[in-house]
């Protein structure tokens, strides 16, 4: 266990080693953020006959989209990874006397947390100073942040999963470009990335529901910002743990078909 | 132009001896992109209009944007990834042979499968103007004809302007991305929509207004003053000292060695 703890440690230092390129993440967040709100801005000025949320929640929820950006987007590749696939060098890490899977693990998920902790805490500070109706709304009840703590440390081990699955999808592939992309897409829009799920389409909600994606970063803001009833979200956090089992199945699954027909390209 | 499209040939030859990896990224692309398109379907279910705009006059707005950054990305890749010539020391070799740098640049890397994008926004474009009440009179054609026009160019201007800070910092300009895609996700919606400040930085500094909202007021017939009609040309404005600041740029350059 504690090799496993070294991997993430390691990986989590040498995230925080990048400042300079945090400082331009922050930037982009804090633009993008007031980009979004904007745009719905003038959508609730212009047509406010049938609205999913109210206009102060939605601001919050883009604003917690845009600080906790790098912890929950899903279009994420692992060079090292990646590279290790495609030159073969994967080999060496099949020497070692280790679980494939818990290293990925440990190493995506300290590279998204190390991310997330450089970005979140300035995004959140401009957030909450911006002028209304920019800006973000913190207060809240006890038991509905304990709550959103929970469901959000679980969202970040559901949205490791997943990627991490992306990762082993490229153990058969090959190649990180084609299909890969086209699941990180999706589920990026499936998640609730890039519109809230309550603004799309009914029959599409219906789809969305149920599947994963939308725990990762739909579910925990929208009960943060009070969009999700305190009851219903102690069932989403069950739903939650239920998919990261069901996920880390797969993934083990998969991973060792993979393994078994593994090709090493080149020598 | 004849070198170019020599050197276009033989990338679109290159890149097609790779069938199935080309098809498959081009089919990805396309779906990826449709992304972006989705969202803006989306929101006019819930919403009837923006502002008094509607669904197909905003998704003109997007597709004419997305014209622009395509069709840079497609033809002019070159001058997207310039950090990666100066960084390998191979932007010496450009400046030995006897041809225009600029030219040269555009053509040192092409991506066919950025194509999708560039097909895709077109679709659009025709399913939008189908569906839009406008009479396609003789002024009308030529500010659409403009506004594509005009979209290359400023996207053209921007990607130059972000080469040449290369030559002065070796890497790549990662603010550049917040003018080009965050722009480019205002730039979805006409300009006019959102808050002064934004409308001042968008149409005055980065002019997608003049791309995407002055002559778009004057298609819709919302206005009728015929300046709108050439305002899309002031993007020319902008890409000339762009060029400019490029050669400046170069003069300076010392290489990275090796």
């Amino acid at each position: 266990m504690t090799s496993y703890i070294t991997y993430f440690k390691l990986k989590f230092k040498t995230g925080l080693q990048y400042r300079s390129a945090a400082f331009a993440g922050i930037a982009t967040q804090i633009f993008f953020g007031l980009v979004y709100i904007s745009v719905y801005i003038a959508f609730y000025e212009s047509d406010s006959s049938n609205l999913p949320m109210e206009l102060s929640q939605l601001v919050s929820y883009l604003w917690l989209n845009q600080c906790f950006f790098t912890l929950i987007f899903m279009w994420y590749k692992d060079k090292e990874i990646i590279n290790m696939i495609k030159s073969g060098n994967i080999a060496y890490e099949l020497c070692r006397p280790q679980n494939l899977y818990l290293m990925w693990f440990s190493k995506l998920f300290g590279e998204r947390l190390s991310k997330v902790l450089l970005r979140f805490l300035p995004v959140l500070l401009l957030a909450i100073i911006m002028p209304s109706p920019f800006n973000l709304n913190l207060t809240t009840t006890i038991p509905r942040l304990l709550i959103f703590i929970l469901s959000l440390a679980l969202a970040s081990v559901l949205v490791t999963v997943i990627t991490l699955l992306y990762h082993i999808i490229c153990l058969f592939t090959l190649d990180e470009k084609g299909i890969v992309n086209m699941f990180m897409v999706t589920s990026d829009i499936l998640s609730g990335l890039t519109i809230p799920i309550p603004f799309f389409p009914s029959y599409f909600q219906s789809i969305v529901n149920i599947l994963p994606f939308r725990y990762v970063s739909d579910f925990p803001f929208r009960l943060y910002v009070g969009n999700i009833p305190i009851t219903e979200g102690l069932i989403g956090i069950l739903v939650q743990i239920i998919w990261i089992i069901i996920l880390i199945i797969i993934g083990n699954i998969l991973m060792k078909k993979a393994l078994k027909k593994a090709v090493i390209q080149g020598g | 132009m004849g070198l170019y499209f020599k050197f276009m040939k033989i990338h679109f030859k290159s890149e097609l001896q790779y069938k199935l990896s080309f098809a498959l990224s081009f089919i990805s692309q396309f779906i990826v992109f449709f992304g972006y398109y989705f969202t803006i379907i989306c929101l006019f279910d819930k919403f009837s209009n923006i502002k008094g705009f509607t669904m197909y006059e905003v998704l003109l707005t997007f597709s004419i944007i997305q014209f622009g950054f395509s069709f840079c990305e497609t033809f002019f890749r070159g001058i997207d990834t310039f950090d990666d010539l100066i960084i390998n020391g191979t932007f010496d070799r450009l400046l030995l042979r006897p041809q225009n740098i600029l030219l040269q640049v555009f053509v040192n890397e092409v991506s066919f499968v950025k194509a999708s994008r560039l097909i895709q926004s077109i679709i659009i474009l025709i399913i939008s103007i189908i569906n839009l009440d406008v009479i396609w009179e003789f002024d009308k054609i030529i500010t659409l004809i403009f506004m594509l026009f005009a979209s290359v160019i400023l996207f053209l201007s921007i990607f130059i302007l972000a080469a040449s800070y290369c030559f002065f910092t070796v890497k790549g300009l990662e603010v550049r991305n917040v003018f080009t895609d965050g722009g480019k996700h205002m730039a979805q919606y006409p300009i006019g929509i959102f808050k002064k400040g934004f409308v001042f930085v968008f149409t005055y500094i980065i002019p997608y207004g003049f791309v995407n909202y002055y002559p778009l007021l004057y298609l819709l017939s919302k206005e009728n003053n015929k300046i709108f009609i050439i305002s899309p040309l002031i993007t020319i404005v902008y890409l000339i000292p762009s060029v400019i600041i490029f050669y400046k740029g170069m003069k300076r350059y010392s290489s990275v060695g090796s």
